[in-house]
C-alpha cells in the first residue's frame, strides 16, 4: 500500500538533486577552461 | 654537466573533481547502493504506514543535513565578521544554498508522506510552518548574496543574515515539542529510539548516504564558487588593467 | 608608486563604455527580495490565524466546553469506538484522551486510509449543543514509533495503544 507515494518522493528528490549535481558539474568544467590554471583551486587537492 | 630540473608544471584539471572528489564519490555510490537497497527492497513495510514509512528513509536524512548545512553557514559567517575570510564566505553561501535545496526537498517529501498518512499534503501545523519559514529565510540570505554592492559590505551583511537566520534551525528542530502539533515528536534519539531491525538500518545507511553525498557536493559546489570568485577577480584586474592603458594613453604626452 | 596618475577611477560618462547594467539586475534581485518578505509575511499569518493555534487534548477540550463556545478549533485523541456512517452520511464514533471521551460528528472529507480503531486523531470542528464535536477535518496523526510489518514475535495489537 502507498506505493505510488514512495516513488513521487524518491522521483522528486532524484530529480532535483540530480540536475543541482550536473548543473555544477558543468559550471565547474565551463568557469575552470576560462581561467588560468594557478587561478582554478582555493588549495590543491 | 648539471641540468637544472624544473619543477612540474602545475596541472589543474579544467573540472572540479581531484582525488578527493573521487573517493568521496565512491563512497557516494557505495552507501546509495546499500541505502536504496535496504531502504527500498530489503526493509519491510510499516504496521501502520505500510510502504510510505519508506519516506522517512530519505525525508529525516536530508532534514538532517539541512540543519548541518545551516550549521556551516553559521560557522562561516562568524569567521567572516571576525576576520573577513573569503573562504568562509564562499562556504557559507554555498553551504547554505545546498540547504536549501535539502529543505525544499524535505517539505516537498514530507507532503507526499503526509497525504497518505495524515490525510493531508499540507497544513499549517508548528513543524510545517517553521520549516516554510526557514526555507523562506534562507532563500532571503541567497538572494542578499547576490545583492549588487561592495563585495565586502555584502559579505559583512550576509554573515550577519547568516546568523540571525540560524535561530529557525532550533526553532523548527524543537517546534513538535513546545506546540501541540500534527507531526510526530523525534523518534530517533541519543536516549530514546522507536524503530529496529531492518527500518533502523535503512534509516542508518540513509544518514550516511547523505552525508557522503553532502561532503562530495560541498567540495564541488565550493570550487565552482572559488571559480566564479576568481572570474570576478580577474575580470576586476582586467577593468583597472584597461583603464590603466587607457589612462596613460590619454595623458598628455604619453605613450601612443 | 608609479604610475597611480594613470588610474583613473571616476565614474564613466562617455556612452560607447563597456558599462554593465546594474541597474535591472539589482532590482530583479530587490524584487526576489520584497517576494520573498511578502512570503514570509503570508506564512506568519496562516500560521497565527489558523485553527492550529487552538489545540487541545480530549480532557483540555471537555473541560473548557463552555468557555470555546462555538469557536473552531483542534482536538486530539484516540478512536475508541468503531466509526458508524449516520443516515445523513456523516460519520460517528468516540475520541478519547487521558480518561476523557468525546462523540464525534464528522461532515468532511473521508479520512486518510490509516484512520481506525486505536489510531490517534485530531479532529478540527467545534462543540455542539447537542454535547457532540462537530468536525470538518480528521487528520489522523502518526505516533513517533515505528514497527515492522509482519514480524515473527509475539505481540499484543501493537496499533491499540490508549495514551499517546
Amino acid at each position: 500500500m502507498f506505493w505510488g507515494y514512495v516513488i513521487a518522493g524518491y522521483g522528486i528528490a532524484a530529480v532535483v538533486l540530480g540536475t543541482y549535481v550536473v548543473s555544477t558539474l558543468r559550471r565547474g568544467r565551463t568557469l575552470s577552461r576560462q581561467l588560468d590554471p594557478e587561478q582554478r583551486r582555493f588549495l590543491d587537492d | 654537466m648539471t641540468t637544472v630540473e624544473m619543477p612540474p608544471a602545475r596541472s589543474v584539471p579544467e573540472h572540479t573533481g581531484s582525488r578527493l572528489t573521487r573517493a568521496l564519490g565512491g563512497a557516494v555510490l557505495v552507501t546509495w547502493t546499500l541505502w536504496l537497497l535496504w531502504g527500498l527492497v530489503l526493509s519491510p513495510a510499516d504496521v501502520v504506514q505500510h510502504e510510505s514509512v519508506r519516506l522517512f528513509y530519505l525525508h529525516v536524512p536530508m532534514a538532517i543535513m539541512s540543519s548541518v548545512t545551516f550549521s556551516i553557514t553559521l560557522i562561516g559567517s562568524i569567521m567572516v565578521l571576525r576576520n573577513g575570510s573569503v573562504f568562509w564566505d564562499l562556504m557559507a553561501g554555498v553551504a547554505a544554498e545546498i540547504g536549501v535545496m535539502f529543505l525544499g526537498l524535505v517539505i516537498a517529501t514530507g507532503a507526499v508522506w503526509g497525504k497518505p498518512t495524515w490525510g493531508t499534503y499540507w497544513e499549517w501545523d508548528p513543524r510545517l510552518t517553521t520549516a516554510a519559514l526557514m526555507f523562506l529565510v534562507y532563500l532571503g540570505y541567497l538572494v542578499i548574496r547576490r545583492l549588487d554592492m561592495d563585495p565586502v559590505v555584502r559579505a559583512r551583511r550576509a554573515a550577519v543574515f547568516g546568523i540571525v537566520a540560524f535561530i529557525n534551525v532550533p526553532l523548527t528542530r524543537f517546534s513538535v515539542q513546545i506546540w501541540n502539533s500534527l507531526h510526530q515528536e523525534t523518534t530517533i534519539s541519543l536516549t530514546d529510539t522507536q524503530m529496529d531491525g531492518a527500518q533502523l538500518t535503512s534509516y542508518a545507511l540513509g544518514m550516511l548516504a547523505m552525508a557522503t553525498f553532502l561532503a562530495w557536493l560541498l567540495v564541488h559546489r565550493f570550487r565552482v564558487a572559488w571559480l566564479e570568485h576568481a572570474m570576478d577577480e580577474s575580470g576586476l584586474e582586467k577593468l583597472i588593467r584597461d583603464r590603466r592603458a587607457e589612462g596613460a594613453a590619454n595623458e598628455p604626452g604619453g605613450v601612443r | 608608486m608609479t604610475d597611480d596618475h594613470a588610474l583613473d577611477l571616476s565614474p564613466r560618462t562617455d556612452g560607447d563604455a563597456p558599462a554593465p547594467t546594474p541597474g535591472s539586475r539589482s532590482r530583479l534581485t530587490w524584487l526576489a527580495l520584497g517576494g520573498i518578505g511578502l512570503a514570509i509575511a503570508f506564512v506568519l499569518w496562516q500560521a497565527l490565524t489558523s485553527a492550529t493555534v487552538f489545540f487541545y487534548n480530549v480532557d483540555e477540550a471537555v473541560a473548557r466546553q463552555a468557555e470555546l463556545g462555538d469557536d473552531t478549533f483542534r482536538m486530539q485523541g484516540t478512536v475508541v469506538t468503531e466509526a458508524v456512517i449516520a443516515e445523513d452520511g456523516s460519520l460517528e464514533f468516540e475520541i478519547g484522551f487521558d480518561g476523557e471521551r468525546a462523540s464525534i460528528v464528522h461532515v468532511g472529507d473521508e479520512p486518510s486510509d490509516l484512520f481506525e480503531v486505536g489510531i490517534a486523531v485530531v479532529v478540527q470542528g467545534r462543540w455542539e449543543d447537542t454535547g457532540s464535536f462537530r468536525s470538518e477535518q480528521i487528520l489522523v496523526k502518526h505516533s513517533e514509533s515505528y514497527e515492522a510489518e509482519n514480524q515473527d514475535r509475539l505481540t499484543t495489537d501493537p496499533s491499540v495503544d490508549y495514551d499517546s
